[in-house]
């Protein structure tokens, strides 16, 4: 990320809200401590020079548009991941194209806050660069395409008691505070299962039964609509290595139904596991 | 009392045979209170561990009864109340206050709690002074002290290669003499004439602080302020920091149901939560974001205030760093104070 692009994104945000093609715009401004920020939305021209976006924006930003609908046109900064997200959002009717207003940056990957190492799901990242966007500030990047299949190939390796071990282990640290879901730019439900007011649907009592029918359930439920940004992993309190799940089954749709590259881009197709073809994979049956 | 840290682990091997004994430890991961292990060093380093010690007294979910139907016949079994002695080992000074505050919510004011009451009853506090803070820990913003526990049983303070353990109630003179007599080769007395070490106030200090002079009574004015609404574009309402939180003390009730049996169990629940005020007849009084955001804060900062004059928030600062969308109730504290000065009609002066 080059070292103005803060003061180029704040330039076109003030053009953008100034002129009226935006009603409000969605970014980052620094947080309390050096390196941590926060996303933003701004209303006003008079305070964009509140945005910074630079190498420390952690947090996926696209998913912020949902609160906004109807209010107008919403501009936003768009990495590879936020205009994923965007695709994502349009695929699942919740906005339309022509809703949201993106300032396209080529992204180099984020970095941890408290010690500056790359962030995980930056370093899995497929698409740097935006799918689709209104305007590009700055240079487009690199696509490194990193391998990120490499902890479901170690899970695959496992015996069945072990890998039953590792999840157990894994959703018996889970917090059940939903973290997971409401960052994540596919799970845009009105209403989640989770929160049906009929008890019984998913039990409260914090059990490792309760948490790993969550994180299944959702899992299965974003399988084929996952945009692979890892905000999940990333937003989860305890560290849960939920994209495990995520990889699994972008990798399984790809061997199954493919070519299949993840959710959210403009080339992907029909949905695979919500389209229907008497001549799809039944191995399991 | 003087234990020596490479003695730290022979002394809970002793008091774990006779209770249980809970420390800082690590699951996949995520620091947390846990068991002491025989021979299993606990991670006594970690500041404040990623998850507080709030379920021990006040679990996750606990068992109110259960019910069976036979032949038409209704039976109700009420779960036990009663606990066995155990001990939480390494408790940082913020997480001691916050079992002063849960104490207020489940036995005072005219309520016990009995549930709670049985777990806080059989329960030995040892806390471990704090050398040196994380940058999120304000705890002397909020009415603590890095070095002070208080409410502890017994409190450790760091003296390099070991520790001094100093009673400060009867239960824990008599944890002392325990420990004496089931590990006397782990510890050994006070040097002689040494004087008792009340905590430094100055000494250890917090680098983040906040005002909260006048913030509980400024709140109500800002009741209908617009803050709460931007607080709210960035909050994702998970429930993240009421779980965290070693004080957030909300319960919902719930129950499992297998045909002609079942229980029930109250479960921590959060304000975060669009189900938390949702009503049987479909009406929800916070069913958008601000109204929660701002109970949130409303609940740490004013209401308990009003209640039992101490605010909810310990100054821990885990919901801080854990929130995912960066929302920080020390910036929502200066905020508050802000509006509040700019509603008396101050003029903030820079420098």
């Amino acid at each position: 990320m080059t070292a103005n692009l803060t003061q180029q994104i704040r330039d076109r945000a003030r053009d953008l809200l100034q002129s009226g093609t935006v009603s409000c715009f969605i970014a980052w401004e620094p947080a309390r401590f050096e390196h941590w920020r926060t996303p933003v939305t701004i209303e006003s021209p008079d305070e964009v020079d509140r945005i910074v976006v630079d190498e420390w924006c952690d947090q996926l930003i696209a998913k912020y548009a949902l609160q906004r609908r109807g209010d107008g046109r919403i501009g936003m900064v768009a990495r590879g991941c936020e205009s994923r997200a965007v695709e994502r959002l349009v695929a699942d009717r919740q906005v339309s194209r022509q809703d949201v207003y993106l300032v396209g940056v080529g992204c180099t990957g984020m970095l941890d806050r408290d010690g500056g190492a790359p962030l995980k799901k930056c370093e899995e990242c497929q698409r740097r660069n935006p799918v689709t966007y209104d305007e590009m500030v700055g240079e487009t990047v690199e696509e490194p395409r990193p391998y990120r299949f490499g902890e479901v190939d170690r899970i695959e390796s496992m015996e069945p008691e072990q890998r039953r071990a590792f999840f157990d282990r894994m959703f018996s640290q889970c917090a059940m505070c939903f973290a997971c879901r409401n960052v994540c730019p596919a799970c845009n439900c009105r209403s989640c299962f989770a929160d049906a007011e009929r008890v019984g649907w998913l039990e409260k009592d914090f059990g490792l039964d309760a948490s790993r029918y969550w994180g299944l359930m959702r899992a299965f439920h974003t399988g084929d609509r996952c945009i692979e940004c890892g905000e999940c992993e990333r937003a989860c309190p305890m560290g849960l290595p939920l994209m495990t799940l995520m990889h699994k089954q972008v990798r399984d749709i790809d061997r199954l139904f493919g070519p299949y590259e993840g959710g959210g881009l403009s080339d992907a197709g029909p949905d695979p596991l919500r389209s229907y073809r008497t001549d799809d994979v039944e191995e399991f049956m | 009392m003087i234990i020596d840290k490479r003695d730290i682990c022979a002394l809970l091997d002793a008091i774990g045979r006779d209770e249980q004994v809970y420390v800082p430890g690590s699951v996949a991961g995520v620091t947390q209170f846990v068991e002491h292990e025989p021979g299993v060093e606990p991670l006594l380093d970690v500041r404040t561990t990623k998850v507080p010690p709030k379920e021990l007294l006040f679990p996750k979910a606990e068992r109110l009864y259960r019910w069976k139907t036979h032949e038409g016949h209704l039976s109700i079994e009420q779960a036990d109340v009663a606990s066995r002695p155990f001990t939480v080992f390494g408790m940082r000074p913020c997480d001691v206050a916050s079992v002063e505050r849960l104490d207020q919510v489940f036995l005072t004011k005219g309520y016990v709690d009995e549930f709670y009451q049985a777990r806080r009853q059989a329960a030995t506090l040892v806390a471990l002074a704090c050398e040196r803070t994380d940058p999120t820990c304000f705890c002397d913003s909020m009415g603590g002290s890095p070095t002070r526990a208080p409410g502890a049983d017994v409190v450790l303070r760091d003296r390099g290669d070991s520790y001094r353990a100093q009673a400060q109630t009867e239960r824990g003179q008599r944890a002392l003499d325990a420990w004496r007599a089931a590990a006397p080769d782990a510890v050994r007395d006070d040097e002689p004439g040494e004087a008792p070490d009340a905590g430094d106030d100055a000494r250890v200090t917090c680098s983040l602080t906040v005002d909260m002079d006048g913030v509980a009574q400024a709140m109500p004015g800002l009741y209908e302020s617009p803050m709460w609404d931007d607080i709210a574009d960035t909050c994702v309402t998970c429930g993240t920091c009421t779980f965290v939180c070693p004080t957030c003390y909300c319960f919902d009730i719930s129950q499992d149901t297998r045909a002609a049996e079942g229980s029930r169990y109250r479960c921590w629940d959060s304000c975060m939560f669009v189900t938390y005020t949702q009503m049987a007849g479909g009406h929800n009084p916070r069913a958008d974001k601000a109204p929660r955001v701002r109970q949130r804060f409303m609940h740490k900062l004013s209401y308990f205030f009003d209640r039992y004059g101490e605010n909810l928030c310990v100054g821990c600062g885990r919901c801080i760093a854990d929130c995912p969308a960066g929302v920080d109730i020390t910036r929502v504290i200066d905020r508050v104070g802000a509006e509040a000065a700019a509603m008396r009609g101050e003029v903030a002066v820079d420098g």
